[in-house]
């Protein structure tokens, strides 16, 4: 159904001050990530993985429909990540392809990457760029508010070979609940 | 393949016989008087064609913990494609049914600027020679098979998957 909405969406500037208490609408933690140095490393610590935090703002597309894309990326190494998205019909597939290959470029000038296949996508998600509102005219005078769209996109790359996630089938679950329900006892009995 | 049928109408005729005898004994009691009339009621509102109170319409809001499930459900997720491969002759990945992305633009640059060379040959639209056409690169002549054919000269070398 059409739906009918009140007109208020004009915020005074003085408003838009105490929106956001945290993080305001233009701020980098992101890019910041890059810039944090660790302490050196003892001779007997592990040797900590290079890390890649890149990202793109204000990207015309849908922030759902760029999780999708996210999702699938997830983990994968980035041959295998570059791969998927260049043969996937999206619109966001092609933009993401870019930010990976410019965080990989990136980690092997500045952040001492050896090898350039020798990474993995550690974390990647979307989220929500600025929106435009504008007016969709419906019949009988109704009206309703579209959202002109943007997000953003975030990918963290780590050195080394991707982690393997141990694949539990539904049986492994309900065995593991089943045993969970066993274990019961009462406490503090005789 | 009637019982159900049969049983049915059986017992409205049992119900019938009931009732007939219990008003006979006199036993039964009406709780309307033996003769009614309906008065003047208020007839039912007439609802406009366009009334809203006939439309489907959901009844609570749906939790975004609901929508979420729906959304990003097995069914929805993306697919992984497991028929992209590396191409034999440039490298690029291709997938396996489909043609080399690079390799079909290389081709089609160069029958461009072949398709090119004929339109200024030609001069002009629908002037196509009845003779079959041959392509000659940098070094080759016209061997005694392309004697009626129309020659298209290409200052360049002969491309490495151009066989002549």
């Amino acid at each position: 159904m059409s739906a009918v909405f009140h007109w208020r969406l004009q915020v005074r500037p003085q408003q838009l001050s105490c929106l956001h208490t945290s993080a305001s609408l233009e701020s980098k933690e992101w890019e910041k990530k890059n810039k944090k140095v660790f302490p050196p490393q003892l001779p007997d610590e592990p040797r900590r993985p290079a890390e890649v935090h890149h990202s793109r703002r204000q990207i015309k597309y849908s922030k759902d429909k760029m999780w999708y894309l996210a999702k699938m990326i997830r983990g994968m190494s980035v041959d295998e990540a570059v791969a998927q998205l260049e043969f996937n019909d999206k619109k966001g597939a092609r933009i993401m392809k870019e930010v990976i290959l410019e965080a990989q470029e990136m980690a092997v000038k500045h952040h001492n990457v050896e090898y350039k296949s020798n990474l993995y996508v550690a974390e990647s998600y979307s989220g929500k760029g600025t929106y435009l509102k504008r007016i969709r005219y419906h019949g009988r005078g109704m009206f309703g508010i579209m959202d002109k769209v943007n997000c953003h996109y975030f990918v963290k790359l780590v050195e080394g070979s991707p982690p393997k996630t141990e694949e539990r089938t539904s049986l492994d679950h309900a065995k593991e609940y089943v045993q969970h329900l066993k274990n019961r006892t009462i406490i503090h009995s005789l | 393949m009637n019982l159900a049928a049969l049983v049915h109408s059986l017992r409205c005729s049992l119900l019938r016989i009931e009732s007939r005898l219990l008003q006979a004994a006199g036993l039964d009691r009406h709780l309307a008087p033996a003769l009614a009339v309906n008065g003047p009621s208020l007839l039912p509102q007439l609802q406009p064609q366009d009334s809203i109170m006939w439309m489907a319409v959901p009844k609570k809001r749906r939790t975004i913990e609901v929508n979420r499930t729906r959304r990003r459900c097995d069914s929805k997720l993306l697919k992984v494609k497991t028929n992209i491969e590396p191409c034999p002759e440039c490298g690029h990945l291709k997938q396996k049914h489909i043609l080399c992305g690079f390799c079909y633009a290389k081709v089609r640059k160069e029958t461009g600027q072949i398709r090119y060379q004929i339109q200024a040959m030609e001069g002009g639209p629908l002037r196509a020679p009845i003779e079959e056409t041959v392509v000659l690169y940098d070094g080759e002549t016209a061997g005694p098979q392309d004697k009626d054919k129309r020659i298209v000269e290409r200052p360049r070398k002969r491309p490495a998957w151009f066989s002549s």
